[in-house]
């Protein structure tokens, strides 16, 4: 006897798989409607919430959130102490982004080119360790690293070069009594918290450029400097991109490592944090967090503009 | 003839793996030169030896009589048509050509208007506002060829140029590849894997196995008399005789090669076989005979009887068409 030309279904896996078969559809309607929800209701309904917040104002005598439409509280975003919180922030995350993406560069470099085996694992542990550790913990060792009596102070003591540190503390800005102190500690803090996050999207990138692009570039009478600002640069921009989107909105939206090392001077979501907690005036709180992302908003448009996306 | 490229007892070895083992070749100026062997042969390294993205462990490298040792890359009037091209995905097709020029510090129309040159020289003229990713493979390739050659290197090396393209592609840009050697009177090394690209291409070839170069020729030296077992194997279509069998041919006890086209049936002879394929090829049909552990082919011209499978035959030939080799 010979076999059937159609197997018969063995059971209800069978027939599910042959529905999916005849409608293709189907299963990616299955798939993704729950996480749409959820981005849909959840995440995006919230965003809104924030949005409509911030049209109203708050009374300023009983201090009741006032449901009427109004522009009235972004325009106090524009009081110079206001101002100057949004300033300080965007200056600050400005300075990380720029960092991490100088500090990242090479790491990413060498783990995508040169890593390879045990040493590709020992980067991923290296970049990934220290994300799972608590974001706490990782802050106040920092506040006792740069403390006066800490490691750092005590190992500048030591090899007599406490005049980097207090030559850097007494720069119009970054005063303070040490780097614990001082908003050059913050920076420092925040350009280790949020490095990985640079790294890990650049080395991303920069695996997807092949070797023989590089060659090329070489062969045709290209220098090293030549080929990374006309081959590497532009291939890998997109990853650099996805990371300082990273590092930018997440300095701009961090409220406790400003609280912890410091001068203890206002971030953006240190205010937000105050302004909803403390003051409860949640209309202001709803238009300092949108700040970020409108900010957020104009970077990308001007790095699409820039070509920054091209080589996607 | 000046030579364009010498490998003076080169070596290449990647810790114990010898990639390429005291080689010595010269390449003459103006000649269309092919690299020949299996992968991992080292024809590749050969040519990345003469690029400069590989330095040699052992032995000295000359283009044009100086010594590259110390040369990098960028500074190497040499250019390549990469195996995948390499084209940077980021630019237009234009930009990609004119690559060379702008490293150079070359003024933006000056080197448009060479790489547009480049571009009617390579048929693509109306291209130059495309990204590769819109192009085919055959004008990804003649891209590739254009950004070469836009430096007028004095040597053009092309690695596997030709082998992401489908066969009748191929045998287009094997002509055309020819052609535009001939109008630049340029030095073009070329690597491939393909015996039939490296015969009806090249003026001179070279065999690769194991590190080694087997034998260098021009193709019909290569073709007609292989030096050892392993260029007849894997140049020739050509029947490989055993010590025994040559010896039993009325030959000396020594390997030798023997082409299908001047072997002949017959009905006796010394040596005699089963007929165990037949494979009918246009212009005749090709006969194996098995005899002993050995497979002979014979080319039966059209027209004349073809035996059947099963058939015992046996086998002649011009003593003059016994070519004898080493062993190796």
């Amino acid at each position: 006897m010979t076999a059937p030309a159609i197997l018969p279904a063995r059971g209800a896996a069978d027939r599910l798989t042959g529905t999916f078969w005849r409608r293709p559809r189907l299963l990616l309607v299955l798939l993704i409607t729950p996480p749409l929800l959820w981005l849909g209701v959840v995440y995006l309904g919230s965003l809104f919430a924030l949005l409509l917040q911030s049209f109203y104002s708050i009374d300023e005598f009983s201090g009741v959130v006032k449901e009427e439409f109004t522009l009235k509280t972004y325009g106090e975003l524009f009081r110079a102490q206001n101002l100057d919180i949004i300033v300080r922030t965007v200056v600050m995350a400005t300075a990380v982004t720029l960092a991490c993406a100088i500090l990242a560069f090479p790491i990413a470099y060498y783990a995508a080119r040169y890593a390879r085996g045990p040493w590709k694992a020992a980067f991923y542990l290296g970049v990934m360790l220290p994300l799972w550790s608590s974001y706490l913990v990782k802050v106040y060792a920092w506040k006792l690293i740069l403390a006066k009596e800490g490691i750092l102070g005590w190992a500048a003591a030591g090899t007599h070069t406490s005049w980097i540190i207090d030559g850097i503390l007494s720069i119009p800005g970054l005063e303070g009594s040490s780097l614990s102190t001082s908003p050059f500690g913050t920076f420092l803090v925040f350009v280790y918290i949020w490095l990985p996050y640079m790294i890990l999207p650049m080395q991303a990138a920069l695996e997807r450029v092949p070797n023989s692009m590089l060659e090329a570039s070489a062969d045709l009478g290209a220098t090293r400097s030549q080929t990374f600002r006309t081959v590497i640069l532009p291939l890998a921009l997109p990853g650099v991109i996805a990371g300082s989107i990273f590092t930018f909105s997440l300095t701009l939206g961090d409220y406790i490592i400003p609280q912890i090392v410091g001068d203890s001077s206002r971030f953006i979501g240190l205010t937000v944090y105050q302004l909803q907690g403390t003051a409860g005036n949640t209309p202001l709180a709803a238009a300092f967090a949108v700040v970020p992302i409108l900010i957020m908003l104009v970077y990308l448009t001007l790095a699409k503009r820039a070509g920054a996306f091209d080589a996607l | 003839m000046t030579s364009a490229v010498e490998f003076h007892n080169v070596s290449r070895h990647f810790g114990p793996v010898k990639a390429v083992d005291r080689v010595d070749l010269t390449i003459a100026e103006g000649s269309f030169f092919a690299m020949l062997g299996p992968s991992g042969s080292g024809k590749t390294t050969c040519l990345r030896l003469i690029s400069g993205f590989e330095k040699p462990t052992g032995g000295q490298i000359r283009i044009f009589g100086e010594d590259v040792s110390n040369t990098p890359p960028h500074l190497r009037n040499v250019n390549t048509v990469f195996q995948d091209y390499a084209l940077f995905p980021h630019m237009n097709v234009r930009d990609n050509v004119a690559y060379g020029l702008m490293v150079k510090g070359i003024g933006r129309a000056q080197r448009h208007a060479r790489a547009e040159e480049m571009l009617a020289l390579v048929k693509l003229d109306a291209y130059g506002d495309r990204k590769p990713a819109q192009l085919s493979g055959g004008q990804r390739q003649r891209v590739a060829l254009a950004r070469a050659l836009v430096n007028e290197p004095r040597v053009l090396l092309l690695d596997e140029p030709l082998g992401a393209l489908d066969l009748k592609l191929r045998e287009a840009m094997q002509d055309e590849l020819k052609a535009l050697q001939r109008r630049l009177g340029l030095t073009f090394v070329f690597v491939t894997h393909d015996q039939h690209e490296a015969l009806s291409m090249a003026d001179s070839l070279a065999v690769f196995n194991d590190g080694r170069i087997a034998q260098i020729g021009s193709p019909q030296d290569i073709y007609d008399r292989p030096a050892t077992r392993f260029v007849a194997d894997f140049v020739g279509s050509s029947n490989v005789l055993p010590p025994a069998l040559t010896r039993a041919l009325g030959g000396p006890e020594q390997w030798a090669s023997l082409r299908p086209e001047a072997t002949r049936l017959a009905a006796t002879g010394p040596v005699s076989g089963t007929v165990t394929a037949l494979r009918y090829l246009g212009s005749g049909t090709r006969v194996v005979i098995h005899t002993g552990d050995t497979e002979i082919a014979a080319l039966v011209p059209a027209g004349q009887p073809v035996p059947a499978e099963g058939a015992t035959t046996a086998i002649a030939f011009e003593p003059s068409a016994l070519h004898l080799m080493g062993a190796n």
